[in-house]
């Protein structure tokens, strides 16, 4: 169901979605306005004058709900190099689409049941995402898009902090279908609550920038927490932890990703 | 490796954390590696096909590396202290092998900054290091192709605002299918680890 708040979004998106013709559908696609927000991780220099650090986002299109089985399914029939069988090694872990395997341990895209179709697809690689968006003629968001659209212009922060703790502690389980919650305030569908989503950028350096000349620094678990624009986020902590702990060929049970694309 | 006690503190803070998706990458931290020596070609970063311009405007793609073990690294021209010791520490290997050794061995530098290292900055860098030798290749990309081949080689970078980049400094050594084969710190003062390992590929 959507909120008021998400229909006048998609109100104000719609003419836009005019203007840019077929190639962005607005039921997938939502358009995300500039604007600003503090990162997690900032210049200690920063954080330690508190004054405003924040950074500017410029307006983008971001997919509405996470890349789902059957959206990857018509991908990889298009482009079977990234089919199970054939993905190049380097591009993916052998646990690529693992919960599309059937019994006899071949992976076979017929096995998906019907109530997989809809859950967002995991097991994928950052090298598959970045290739099924490319093939969309999208590209992942960057770790500033993700989070900002998650920041959701600090609208219920503390609610929504809580509700992604509750739901980082709660037991592994596959992912149910997309938009089976509420849209945020800018019309996104489970930023937090089903997976953890690849961004384009997951491996930047995020330790401080003065923490090259100073050892033990350029250890996130380290001091270089410290320079945190909000120790209360842990939330945001796990989420960077996570990113920082990723390589490019690493697929995981609950790690999806969504697509974007620039507002030009 | 300063890199690799990285990620060792990191797998611990993970594995405190009693988080599934936490746990299911944990998991897979001990599997890929072990399989990949079996069907080198798909190991190869000539997988990536992303165009890049070199220094003398030329395109090629990763693949024109083959043939011959390639020292390669990440850097970018207004970078003031790192990559210029991380250009010496390539040239030392260099040295290390000999003029004739060396003839047989690509060394490759790829730009992290596509804004500012043009071929024509390339060049300029080159010739203030002293790179004349054809053996050498300096490569623009676009922010895409940059961010494909730094997530290949594990090279974790982020620009600042000051138009900086913040990136981990590594020289790697590929054999002649494109495989990484080792690394080695680019600020450290001791090159022979990576030496030796080039050698060995030459036999």
């Amino acid at each position: 169901m959507l909120s008021n708040k998400s229909k006048l979004v998609s109100l104000l998106a719609l003419p836009a979605v005019l203007i840019y013709g077929a190639a962005v559908l607005a039921e997938e696609m939502v358009m995300i306005p500039q604007g600003n927000y503090s990162p997690f991780f900032l210049k200690k220099e920063l954080v330690n004058n508190s004054t405003a650090t924040k950074i500017k986002i410029d307006a983008f299109w971001m997919d509405a709900a996470p890349v789902t089985n059957l959206q990857f399914q018509a991908f990889v029939s298009q482009h079977p190099d990234w089919h199970p069988t054939n993905i190049k090694k380097i591009f993916s872990d052998s646990h690529y689409l693992d919960h599309w395997q059937n019994t006899h341990g071949t992976a076979n895209t017929a096995d998906l049941n019907k109530a997989n179709l809809d859950a967002p697809v995991v097991n994928v690689s950052w090298f598959a995402a970045a290739a099924y968006c490319e093939a969309q003629d999208k590209r992942l968001p960057s770790t500033d898009e993700w989070e900002y659209t998650l920041n959701d212009n600090d609208r219920d922060k503390e609610n929504l902090q809580k509700q992604i703790i509750r739901w980082y502690s709660v037991p592994n389980r596959a992912p149910l279908a997309v938009k089976s919650q509420p849209a945020n305030g800018f019309g996104i569908f489970d930023l937090a609550g089903l997976i953890w989503e690849w961004t384009a950028d997951f491996n930047s350096y995020m330790a401080p920038p003065d923490s090259r000349n100073s050892g033990d620094k350029t250890q996130f678990c380290g001091s270089g927490s410290l320079s945190a624009s909000n120790l209360d986020d842990y939330a945001a902590f796990m989420r960077y932890s996570y990113r920082e702990s990723l390589k490019g060929n690493f697929t995981g049970k609950n790690l999806g990703f969504r697509c974007a694309k620039d507002a030009k | 490796m300063k890199i690799k006690l990285k990620h060792k503190l990191l797998l611990s803070f993970i594995l405190a954390c009693n988080s599934p998706a936490f746990a299911d990458d944990h998991e897979h931290e001990h599997h890929p590696q072990q399989s990949a020596a079996s069907a080198p070609s798909t190991d190869s970063i000539f997988n990536i096909t992303d165009n890049w311009t070199a220094a003398n405007g030329n395109t090629f793609q990763l693949g024109a590396l083959g043939g011959k073990p390639t020292v390669i690294a990440m850097v970018y021209t207004s970078c003031q202290y790192v990559c210029p010791l991380t250009v010496q520490n390539i040239k030392r290997i260099e040295r290390s092998l000999g003029a004739a050794k060396a003839a047989n061995v690509n060394f490759a530098l790829f730009s992290l900054d596509p804004e500012r290292d043009t071929p024509a900055k390339l060049s300029e860098f080159a010739k203030l290091h002293g790179i004349t030798n054809q053996s050498w290749t300096l490569a623009q990309g676009n922010a895409s192709s940059i961010r494909k081949l730094a997530v290949t080689l594990g090279v974790k970078y982020k620009k600042v605002e000051s138009g900086d980049y913040e990136h981990d400094a590594t020289i790697f050594i590929l054999d002649k299918d494109g495989v990484v084969k080792y690394q080695a710190d680019a600020m450290n003062k001791n090159m022979n680890g990576a030496s030796d390992a080039v050698k060995a590929l030459l036999k």
